[in-house]
């Protein structure tokens, strides 16, 4: 009698133990889609005015197919994508939402060939987090809660690192170790509040030399992290990879958020993380 | 289907998989950036969209690239031998990424095509002593249409270019 009241007790902490997992996958999911919304529709006035602007002025330019340059093709594979985050969202069904996510990360793949956006690494980030979402949601109703969490949040610390370890490995350059680019881009005219800040309380001298060490402390931690994120367990990595996003757009660039947002949910899923 | 065949489908993740060697690809790919020269003037290449060809481009399109090289442009509003009030004339800028986008993506564009105008245009990028210089013509079609047309594309000696701008501060 001991032993079959035993048993049901383990049996009813183990489904207990699964719903809570499952409700911890469905949370990672959803957090990464909110980041990746967020970060598109970040410019959404930006990208309005843009729309205007490739309509009137085309540009052709036969290194892109035709399709590539239309501004009807770049409208609608942006409109695409947060639709297809949406209704994924919204979906609730399995295949509904691998459906959606597949959707969005090929518009997302579009939009970054596109004439009118491939310089805009909003798309770039959200490409690889898409890929992501692609994947999970393929596991979801599949694997055992913590372990495709534990592989989830794997996967998100390697696509950070890489995402850090591309911005490091491009500015081991004298250019950057200067200070001369950063500089240039933003100490001397950009209207933010650094910046701001920076050009009220120090005369140009001084900024000069601060632009060289803002530069070399981005340099730092794209590299160091670009090369151990990775390797950090989950919820330190979690936590390293949101403050590290975060603080890139915030003492740079409020519009960089477009680009970081869904890096920041990304980052996240490691909080979902569990020891096995 | 038994508790064996049930982890043995668990473990068949074939796409987590793909895209771990596409993460691994591309960040192999990065760290080859400043040993080779080659990998750097593909690269460079691509910021410029002067890849030899465009799936060559889109195959580097997801490698990630925020802020990297030093990239500058100059605008003109007169062909380069003319003496000529230059759009921004004290000198050329330094620009985040992809220096084509000065005219291709939203902001610049309008500035640029707005008006209506023949602009000339020239981008470098450099990276550890290689410095791509591509000249650039926006020859207007009407009707507020425009031509990019690609005059030239090379790689230069940063020495040569260092002198011609300190020349133009």
């Amino acid at each position: 009698m001991a032993t079959a009241d035993a048993s049901m007790k383990i049996g009813e902490a183990k489904i207990e133990r699964s719903q809570l997992g499952s409700e911890r996958v469905v949370s990672a999911y959803l957090i990464v889609q909110i980041g990746l919304f967020v970060g598109l529709a970040w410019k959404w006035s930006y990208f309005s005015m843009a729309d205007k602007v490739y309509h009137l002025w085309p540009l052709s330019d036969p290194f892109f197919p035709p399709w590539l340059q239309s501004a009807e093709t770049v409208r609608w594979a942006y409109v695409i994508t947060l639709g297809a985050i949406v209704l994924g969202v919204a979906g609730m069904l399995a295949t509904v939402r691998s459906v959606c996510a597949a959707v969005q990360a090929a518009a997302l793949a579009f939009l970054l060939v596109h004439q009118a956006s491939y310089n805009d690494m909003t798309f770039a980030t959200s490409l690889w987090v898409s890929i992501w979402v692609c994947w999970f949601t393929t596991r979801m109703n599949r694997d055992e809660p913590y372990e495709l969490l534990n592989r989830a949040a794997f996967l998100s610390r390697a696509i950070a690192s890489m995402i850090l370890l591309g911005g490091a490995v491009g500015k081991w350059t004298p250019e950057y170790w200067s200070g001369e680019v950063f500089y240039d881009i933003y100490f001397l005219e950009r209207d933010y509040w650094v910046f701001n800040y920076l050009r009220d309380h120090y005369d140009p001298e001084t900024l000069r030399t601060l632009a060289t060490w803002y530069s070399r402390k981005v340099i730092a931690i794209e590299t160091l992290f670009g090369f151990t994120l990775w390797l950090l367990p989950p919820k330190l990595a979690a936590a390293f990879g949101v403050a590290i996003f975060f603080s890139i757009a915030f003492l740079s660039n409020f519009l960089l958020y477009s680009v970081l947002a869904c890096m920041i949910g990304l980052c996240a899923v490691g909080f979902f993380a569990r020891r096995r | 289907m038994d508790g064996n065949e049930q982890n043995s489908e668990r473990r068949r993740d074939p796409l987590f998989v793909a895209i771990l060697l596409a993460v691994c690809g591309a960040s192999i790919w990065l760290l080859l950036l400043p040993f080779f020269s080659t990998v750097a003037r593909i690269s460079l290449k691509r910021f410029h969209l002067a890849t030899e060809s465009f799936p060559l481009w889109c195959v580097q399109a997801p490698i990630p690239s925020m802020y990297n090289f030093g990239n500058q442009y100059e605008i003109r509003d007169l062909p380069e031998d003319l003496i000529t009030p230059v759009l921004d004339s004290r000198r050329p800028r330094y620009i985040n990424h992809y220096p084509s986008r000065i005219v291709t993506f939203a902001n610049g564009r309008y500035a640029l095509l707005q008006p209506g105008q023949d602009r000339w245009l020239t981008y470098w990028s450099s990276y550890r002593g290689q410095k791509l210089e591509t000249k650039v013509h926006i020859k207007p079609l009407g009707n507020g249409r425009f031509e990019y047309v690609r005059q030239s594309s090379e790689f230069i000696d940063p020495k040569d270019v260092d002198f011609v701008l300190s020349g133009a501060n």
